[in-house]
């Protein structure tokens, strides 16, 4: 104890350069911390995202890509999925619901889906939680939306809010559906995925909305279809048209009767022409597609970590450096240390401790720098890239690692105390330099 | 002395009875869980790239029956897994399929030759190419889908790597 009062004491008077090596070591862990901390929770976000949804399926592309784009709403979806093959699959004898998804449009940067009601009843995430409204309800109307958590709160939205939508996924756009104002119907509760940030929209309202003011040439060959209007209007309990007559939708989401015929489904919708009516046609298993995603990227997280670790080696070996340089300037002191009747081992003892006090408070600064930083730049970087980082408490692994911080700081203590050592056995009580 | 061994094995089984090596499970094979009789086609028949046999291109025989005896019974099957929910770390629910690759290059087995097992507590998976061995008791009762397609359910208690 004695000796670790006498360290603290030693460093506080060498304040500049003990500063700095602190300095090195806190931003050092507080890298490593960091880049664990944005690994494994952007893992378990996307692992939170899907959940109880047996097949997505979409136009034939990556199974990643798709996965991606119909549930994580990053980049785009390389071509549409005919209504018709929508319909043909959602009669499969196995399938029990279906969501269909249409993405595209967007609202101030957020991302606008068309579904239909089914998606509140069936889409599930985290451990098979079901969609909950903090306020209001599903829609009802052909121009109602709900709004994901994030939306509501950062754009200020209330429910019975006019908002217009626009066309195209940009910022901002000059393409404005001006004459289709929406009401806010419903606000979802957080689900800290992508969901938040997602305007939810009956797919007629996509339909009308591209319809009226895109005069798409096809706009008048929908009319010629003959759906015979079978489309669930048994789903809804009122007699207002929610789905229209959608032409396309981008991707969707599959539940089935029984697990057991997964494989089975989706052997039929890649290869079944019948099934798909001629479209190519991919379907993916959202949980092996997002294992194979890990398999996928577990290099990069590993290099990731490689470096991070190698960063708190340099934080370590400029600490070592500083304790070095030091140690021939201080000889005098450890002479009057030994004269006053230090023992070499306790001059040694003084070394490590040096070292792991100033590895500890590291850790502690770079602890408190993490959190600082997490703070500052959580809303920004949930804005940029929709990663979502809770400020929790160290976990069990994080601790762990800053444990092999500290086992790391005190081995690298030994290498200065092992001189002091020496000098404190050669020199004495006189300096011979 | 033997007593006393068995004594000790017995109260650790009471103790730990969701251990992963939980004591005598019977190992099962694929093929048992075909019922003695039943013609089923050959797996490799079916998963060979036969494109002349456009039925067994999308998956053969349907509605395989199932061996009701082992309805109930804890047996440990091998296997590779196709993942369908978990975490990032843990899978809860699974697929155990005889062969790997059950879902790109060949038709998937019929299904009585699929497991459906849900873990309650997940147990962590590796690497999806390295084969399994899960314990766990089967449920031969059929799904609530109103035909056939019934196939074998299991409450996991343990996963092992497989050591053939």
């Amino acid at each position: 104890m004695k000796i670790l009062t006498l360290a603290q004491k030693s460093l506080l008077n060498r304040k500049s350069t003990v500063l700095l090596t602190l300095l090195t070591i806190a931003v050092s862990v507080m890298l490593l911390l960091g880049v664990e901390r944005i690994r494994t929770q952007a893992k378990a976000s996307f692992a939170n995202t899907i959940s109880g949804t047996d097949l997505i399926v979409g136009a034939r592309t990556g199974s990643t890509n798709l996965l991606l784009y119909s549930v994580f709403r990053i980049g785009h979806a390389t071509h549409n999925v005919s209504w018709q093959s929508y319909e043909s699959i959602k009669n499969h004898r196995t399938v029990k619901w279906s969501i269909p998804l249409s993405l595209g449009d967007s609202h101030k940067g957020f991302p606008v889906l068309g579904t239909t009601t089914d998606y509140f009843k069936h889409y599930q995430f985290g451990k098979k939680q079901h969609l909950d409204f903090a306020q209001g309800h599903a829609f009802e109307q052909p121009f109602d939306v709900v709004l994901g958590a994030t939306i509501a709160k950062k754009l200020g939205y209330q429910l019975n809010d006019k908002i217009v939508v626009s066309h195209g996924a940009g910022n901002t756009s000059f393409h404005h559906h001006d004459e289709h104002p929406f009401t806010v119907v419903g606000i979802l509760k957080a689900t800290g995925t992508p969901l938040d940030k997602t305007l939810h929209l009956p797919l007629i309202a996509i339909d009308k909305m591209h319809g009226s003011s895109a005069q798409t040439p096809s706009h008048d060959h929908d009319h010629d279809h003959d759906h015979d209007h079978d489309h669930d209007h048994d789903h809804h309990n009122h007699d207002i048209d929610l789905i229209g007559e959608p032409k396309q939708i981008t991707a969707f989401l599959l539940g089935l009767n029984s697990r057991i015929g997964v494989l089975s489904l989706q052997r039929s919708i890649n290869t079944d022409a019948n099934l798909t009516k001629n479209e190519a046609l991919l379907a993916i298993i959202p949980g092996l597609t997002l294992r194979q995603l890990w398999e996928m990227l577990s290099m990069v997280e590993q290099v990731l970590l490689v470096i991070s670790g190698f960063v708190v080696v340099s934080g370590l070996l400029g600490m070592l450096t500083s304790l070095l340089t030091s140690l021939n300037q201080r000889r005098r002191e450890l002479a009057i240390l030994r004269s006053l009747g230090a023992r070499p081992w306790q001059i040694g003892m003084l070394l490590v401790s040096e070292s792991v006090l100033l590895t500890a408070t590291g850790c502690i600064i770079g602890v408190g720098l993490l959190y600082a930083l997490q703070l500052a730049t959580a809303a920004q970087l949930q804005s940029l890239s929709g990663l979502q980082l809770s400020l929790t408490w160290l976990t069990q692994h994080e601790m762990l690692l800053i444990a092999g911080v500290l086992i790391s700081g005190l081995l690298v203590g030994l290498i200065p105390a092992w001189r002091a050592y020496k000098y404190s056995l050669s020199d004495g009580m006189s300096i011979r330099v | 002395m033997q007593n006393l061994k068995a004594i000790i094995v017995a109260s650790l089984m009471a103790v730990m009875p969701f251990s992963s090596d939980a004591g005598p499970s019977k190992e099962l094979f694929w093929d048992e869980l075909i019922p003695k009789g039943h013609v089923q086609l050959e797996q490799q028949d079916a998963a060979s790239h036969n494109e002349n046999a456009q039925a067994n291109w999308v998956q053969p025989d349907l509605d395989a029956p199932v061996v009701q005896e082992l309805n109930g019974k804890t047996v440990s099957i091998p296997g590779f897994v196709v993942p369908l929910e978990g975490d990032d770390e843990l899978i809860t629910e699974f697929l155990l399929v005889p062969y790997f690759g059950a879902c790109i290059h060949v038709p998937p087995p019929p299904p009585n030759q699929i497991v459906h097992v849900i873990i309650k507590d997940g147990v962590p998976i590796d690497s999806l190419y390295d084969a399994i061995v899960v314990t766990g008791e089967l449920s031969t009762k059929g799904w609530s889908g109103e035909i056939a397609e019934v196939g074998y359910t299991m409450k996991g208690i343990g996963v092992a790597p497989f050591e053939g």
